[in-house]
Parts: structure tokens; sequence; C-alpha cells
């Protein structure tokens, strides 16, 4: 196991390499010239060219390539163009408001998405399936921002009970994380559906009814275990996603989080900004999918790692 | 209601808490506003913003009031010399920056000098590499000497990135200092969280006696233009800017908020390429004019919060003159182009600067309107990096992409001279300046240069309506509308004024 593990996590410097390679020459290619656009619109030739350098991008690419590898590897990856201070406390002052907004999101739209999975596939094609796959339905269909402005209309305008906007308290993490969290709830509800529905007709289940177990018992214990694989891949993929940020919702509720950060580096071409979110992005996936194989072997102690 | 109340009740609470019971409850004001701040230091600013919210902790020699009329600030008066190269500026007396810094000429020296360096690298080094050189000539006189005759540079001293920053602190945090913004304003630099706010507070020794008349104010960037709507009525912010045309009514009917128009100098225009066929022709260009319906450009994209342009330089810009707006007919622009020979109308790009929802509306507008007398628009709005590079940074004039081109401006000096030879001066071609017209009169180009020679007000005068009546006949543009500013503000709260300029004046801000 432990052998396993650190040979996965040997693993991760090729794939990050690569990444950065990759993200480096798709961020150069973008159209637009940094300098430019950080030196404003009534800039002149000469300002343009003060900023170029004082951003480092008069340099031939190649060195700069080098300079943003040896950086990374060091864990310094300079600074924001546009802000100037160091890369690392950009992202470090935004990591824990999309960190946390994520974690609550998931905890309740998981609890809620199982559940409503669980006791559409028990009941299935009765009404708790009909309630439970018509909610899945309009929470993948009715868009995020949408339902984010309906929320602050009515909980935070009309009804004065949260606040609409900032990362202060509890209280400002309910509507976030549950416009953040409806999408995925709907996603989780639907899949452990189809996961259970598959594992309910196998034939361990019909033994385990004919050996006289109670219909809780083999839902809980044989068919849950089971169905749960699956799952839990998913779970992990989509915490991978939110861990992003999600730009909509922290638009909406102008949370101070990576998502805006992302989109403010995008539209001004922070190039230092963008590589490093892209590369934490990356980590944040590959670590995500090693607990999720980790947890496999929690859930079925068949599966073996070499 | 109760929302407004309760972060001062708990504040409130707290202070008893901790001992410090204050005498009467704290007047915190919050400002919801559309992006996020690029810095706190002027001098490397580019956006209209983040100099306006430095303008709670910054003063410069000269400013401009509510209405952009230029009125002494730190400084006390000032006098050119004949020939419009030395500027000697008396300053003020008992004036102290935040860290305890008297206000000396000296403050003059180390601000001017530092700007003007080149090994700074800061992003108005442009705008104020005209100065040869600062003097103190005692403590409270200054004397700046440029390289040539400027008659526009007190304008540009009032400009918002003209500011005094404390000497002291210039030397003590050098680079870092837009972290530690130190200066003579009103309010002193609290805590800056880069996405979520930035939070200033009153200072006690502020020179202007009795004001501010507020104890604290938080800069809040709300990106989302519904979520900027909600925060004024849930009340967790007292005052915002822009409000979007089509919030404006439901703003307005809350009981506890005023929405404001206010007038701007922010003037949008279609500029015509006229070293391209067929904008060369000129026929071409009165044709545009006479087919675009600005009534309709303001009604339909701007929810009616702009007014037709009459004019080349808008108005409040120092110098502006009316030239009159084109009017609208289509018989006589179909005419036009058959003169030129162009009877069934041509194709043509149609591109925006922008790509916000109100640059949509317009160019959907334009694009309509041209498509009567028989011009097909291709419409493409331009995202801020695709603009740079196709328009902005185009090296070759004769090559360059740009045909019909819908962008703004708005001169930051208050004065004709940024208003004109950044856009229609030959001198101003892209990647120089933003020309995107590529647009050369000998007139026009010698109007401006000996307008800028001379400190003659009647003379300057006479220079600028002479271009402004050549660039009208010429049509290089097809002037659409001058914009209006939408901003919306609680009841209880006074003093806070939208600029012409888009900047904003709180110099009278209080709370009820």
């Amino acid at each position: 196991m432990l052998q396993y593990l650190a040979k996965r996590l040997l693993g991760l410097i090729p794939t990050l390499l690569l990444v950065g390679i990759l993200v480096f020459m798709l961020v150069h290619l973008l159209p637009g010239d940094p300098a430019r656009l950080a030196a404003g619109p009534d800039a002149t030739p000469e300002t343009v060219a003060l900023v170029r350098k004082d951003l480092g991008l008069d340099l031939p690419l190649p060195q700069q390539f080098l300079r943003f590898v040896k950086g990374a590897v060091t864990g310094d990856f300079g600074r924001s163009m546009r802000t100037k201070r160091p890369v690392s406390s950009e992202i470090a002052s935004r990591f824990a408001p999309t960190f946390w907004l994520t974690v609550w999101a998931m905890a309740w739209s998981v609890t809620i998405g199982m559940a409503i999975g669980i006791a559409s596939a028990v009941w299935r094609n009765r009404w708790p399936d009909r309630v439970g796959m018509t909610f899945a339905v309009s929470g993948i269909s009715f868009p995020a921002f949408a339902l984010g402005m309906v929320l602050m209309q009515i909980f935070a305008v009309k009804l004065a009970w949260l606040p609409a906007v900032g990362a202060d308290s509890w209280r400002h993490y309910i509507l976030p994380s549950l416009t953040l969290g409806a999408a995925v709830a709907a996603i989780m509800a639907r899949f452990t559906r189809s996961s259970f529905v598959d594992i309910l007709q196998e034939d361990f289940i019909r033994t385990a009814r004919a050996k006289g177990l109670g219909e809780p018992t083999v839902v809980a214990k044989h068919g849950l275990r089971n169905a749960l694989i699956p799952v839990v891949t998913m779970m992990g993929l989509q915490f991978g996603f939110l861990l992003g940020g999600s730009i909509v919702v922290e638009v909406v509720f102008n949370w101070p989080g990576m998502g805006r950060l992302l989109i403010d580096a995008v539209d001004m071409r922070d190039y230092p900004v963008i590589q490093a979110l892209v590369l934490l992005f990356s980590l944040e996936f590959i670590l995500i999918n090693l607990v999720v194989d980790v947890l496999y072997g929690v859930i079925n102690p068949t599966i073996r790692y070499r | 209601m109760k929302a407004l109340f309760r972060p001062v009740a708990v504040a409130a609470l707290l202070a008893a808490a901790l001992g410090v019971a204050p005498a009467f409850a704290a007047k915190d004001v919050t400002f919801a506003v559309a992006s996020t701040f690029t810095t706190t230091d002027p001098y490397d600013a580019n956006d209209t913003l983040s100099q306006a919210m430095a303008k709670s902790f910054y003063e410069g020699l000269f400013g401009f009031d509510k209405d952009m009329k230029m009125i002494p600030v730190l400084a006390e008066s000032y006098e050119a010399s004949k020939d419009g190269l030395t500027y000697t500026i008396k300053l003020k007396k008992g004036i102290k920056f935040h860290d305890g810094t008297d206000f000396r000429a000296n403050a003059v020296k180390a601000n001017f000098d530092r700007v003007t360096n080149p090994d700074n690298k800061l992003k108005r080094y442009g705008l104020y590499n005209n100065i040869g050189k600062t003097e103190v000539v005692d403590d409270y006189t200054a004397r700046i000497t440029l390289k040539s005759p400027f008659s526009a540079f007190v304008n540009q001293l009032a400009h918002p990135s003209g500011v005094m920053i404390s000497p002291t602190a210039l030397v003590k945090y050098g680079k870092d200092i837009a972290f530690n913004p130190v200066g003579t304003g009103p309010f002193k630099f609290v805590e800056w969280k880069a996405t979520d706010y930035l939070k200033v507070a009153k200072f006690d020794d502020y020179w202007k006696k009795g004001y501010p008349k507020v104890d604290a104010l938080t800069w809040k960037p709300v990106i989302d233009n519904n979520t900027r709507a909600a925060v004024m009525q849930t009340g967790e912010a007292q005052f915002t800017y822009p409000v979007p045309p089509e919030m404006a009514e439901v703003l307005k009917a809350k009981p506890d908020l005023v929405v404001v128009a206010a007038p701007s100098i922010i003037e949008r225009y279609l500029s015509m390429n006229t070293q391209q066929k067929p904008f060369s022709d000129i026929r071409v260009r009165q044709a545009i004019n006479y087919a675009i319906n600005k009534d309709a450009v303001a009604k339909v994209a701007f929810g009616g919060y702009a007014t037709p342009a009459d004019r080349i330089v808008p108005a409040g810009v120092e110098y502006s003159v009316v030239t009159g707006v084109w009017p609208y007919d289509i018989a006589k622009a179909k005419q036009l182009l058959t003169e030129a020979g162009y009877p069934n109308g041509f194709e043509a790009e149609l591109w925006s600067a922008y790509n916000h929802t109100i640059a949509q509306k317009v160019t959907q507008v334009l694009q309509q309107q041209l498509q009567q007398v028989g011009i097909k628009t291709k419409i493409t709005l331009l995202e801020a990096g695709q603009r740079v590079e196709k328009v902005e940074s185009w090296q070759d004039p004769a090559t360059a992409p740009v045909r019909l081109y819908y962008v703004g401006w708005s001169s930051s000096t208050g004065e004709a001279d940024w208003a004109l030879r950044p856009l229609l001066a030959s001198e101003a071609f892209p990647p120089k300046l933003f020309n995107t017209a590529y647009y050369k009169s000998d007139r026009v180009d010698n109007d401006i240069k000996q307008a800028l020679l001379t400190t003659d007000k009647a003379e300057k005068a006479k220079l600028y309506k002479s271009a402004q009546e050549t660039i009208y006949k010429d049509a290089p543009w097809a002037p659409l509308v001058t914009e209006k500013l939408l901003s919306a503000h609680n009841k209880k709260l006074s003093g806070v004024y939208t600029m012409p300029d888009g900047s904003f004046n709180f110099t009278d801000i209080d709370l009820k």
C-alpha cells in the first residue's frame, strides 16, 4: 500500500511537467499582448516598452520558460502582472474561501443526492422515484446563475434573512453552497440510482434476500457497498471541478475565490497567475484521483494495490 | 431596513465588549463598484476606478470638483512663465501626511522625480515624461521645468494620477508603496483584501477641518450587475456605480434608494478607416453619418441614458464646441452612396472595442440601420486581448484590418488636447495612440500642435474650434452618443457624486 502511494506520488512529477509545458505554450499563444493590456488605454509606446520590461516579457521565450520552471520547482511562481503581488499569496488568499465552499456544497449535495438516489432505486418506478428524479432533472437543467439570482432575490433582498455577498461568516456560505451543490446533488442522485438499480438485480442480492435477510440490511450492506464504487469516482470528479472555483457562482455571489481570480487573470493575460492556477488544478485532480483509488480499497477489500 | 442596522449593532456590541464604547454610532459607508482594483498607486494605474478609489488617501496639487472644473487642492496658486516652459507652484501650509511627515516642496520633487525616472517602470510614465526637472525653491514653493511648452500642463497635474505620496513612505516602502499607501487625503489606508474589499478610515489630522464626516469607507468590488443591484437593496452597500440601464427602474422603485443620471464626458463613436476603400471616400463616410439614427442608439442600446452626440469633443471638456448632430436622412445617405459608386451598398466589418451587453446592443442597432442603405456589416465584439492585437498594437497603418470600429473615450485631463491628439492627430496612428480612423489632416495636426504651444486661452479656443470643425466636415467618425452615468445611493447618504469622467467625488460624504 505504502509502496503504491509512493509510486503514484512519483508519477506526479512527469505529469505536472507535461502540464507545465503545455500551459506555458498555450498561454503564450493567446492573442493579445499583456504589456499593452497592463499599460492601459491611454499609454504611449514608450510606456508599453517600460511595462514589457517590468513584466520580464522582453526576454526570449525559451529564457522565459526556464525562468518559469526554475521558479516553479522552488515554489516561486513569480508576481502577478496585474497586481504585482506574489502569485503564491494571490492564490493562497483565494484558496480557503473556494475550498470551504466546495466542502460545504459537496457535503450536503452528496448526502441528499445519495439518499434520493437510493430511495429512487429501492422504490423504482413508484412515487419516491418519480419525485426524486423530477428534482434531479430540474437540478441538472436549471442553470446555476439563475438559481443563484433567484435564491438571492428571495432570501437576501425580499426576506433579508441572509447576506447577499461576502464570505465572512457561516451565514454567507448558505446561499452559494446551495447554488453550487444543486447540480452536484442532481448528478449524484441519478448516478446512485442507476448504479443501485444494476446492483439490486445481481445474483448475490437475490441470494441475500433468499437467505432471509431483511430488506434494509440487503440494501445497506450488500447493495450500498457494491454500488458505491462508480459513485465515489463521480464524487471525486465533481469535487475536483468545484475546487477549480465555480466562475458562475463566484461572480453571482461575489465570492472572493479562485474562479474570479482566473477570469481576472485571463482577461488581463496575467501569464504567471494563469500558469500557476492551471498547475494547481491539475495537481488537485491528480491528488483527488489518488484518494478515490485508495477509497476503492476501503469500500471493496478485494481490490489490491500493486 | 433591518439588515442595514444589524452590522452597526454588532459592531457597537463588540466595541462595548472591548471597552471602547464610542460616543455615537460609527458612520461606515460601503461603495459597491464594478471591478477589482489593480493598484493603490495612481502613478501605476491606468483604470479610472483604481484612481478614483485612491482619492480616499491621496490628493494632488490640483484636482477637479464634481463638475470637472479644475481647482487647486494642495497647491495655493501657480504661475506659468511667458515661454510656457516653467511652472512655479506655491503650496498650502500646515498639511500633514498620514505618517506625520509635513507636506513640503520636497514631496513634489520626490513624486515627479519618481514617475519621470524610467527605471521605476510606472504606467503613467508617458503622461509625465514632458517634465524636464522639478526643483525645490523653498519649503513651500516648487518649480517644474518642461522639456517643451505644454499649455495643458496644469490640467495634467490635476489628472487623478498626479498625487502627492509621502516622501518618507516612498523611501521606506520603495516598490511596495502600492500595498502601503500614505498620502494627505481625508482617509488613511487600513486593509486591502484583493478580491474582497479595500478599507480606509478617517484621518484625524486632515487639513480641511471638520472633514471627512464619516468614520470609515469600504470599497467593495461586486462584478455582477444584478448582484450590485441586490446589495443596494439589502443595505450591504450605500453607493453603487455603474447601475446598468435595465436595473435603473427596479432601483428607482425602492423607497430608500435614489438613482442619479449624471452627465459625462464619455463619448461613443464609430471610427472609419479613412485609408481604406470604401471609407477613403468622404461621401461614404458622410452617408454612414446620415444613415445612423443617433436617437435610436441612445434609446435602444443605452435605455435612454445617453444623449445624441452633437460634437467631436464632448461637452464638459474645456474648449469643446457644438458642431451639430448629423441629421438622420436615409435618402441623402443613399444618394451619397450612389455618387460614390456604391448604389447597392457594400459589405464591411464592424468591430466593437468591448464585448459587454451594451456594446452588443449598439452594434446590432448600427448593423440594422446601415442595412437600410445597403451596407451589410459583419459584427465582431473584440475581447480585450484581441482588441490589443488587432487594433491597438497593429504596427503598419497601411495594412490595418480595422474598418468600422465602435469605441469610446473620455479625456481624463478634462481638456481638449487629450480628447483630440490621441484620437485624431496623424501622429497618433496605432500602435502609438488611438487614431483608429487613421485620419490625417494637416490643418487639424497644426491646430493641435499650435494650441499646445500657446498659453493664451482665446488663441487656444480659436485653434481647437478650427480643429473640431474640420474634423466634423471630414467625418472620420460617426459620433454616436454621450453617455450618462447612472449611480444609485441610499437616501441616508449624501455628498457622493459621479464625475463626468466616471471617477467619484466624495469630499462632502456624510451618512445620516
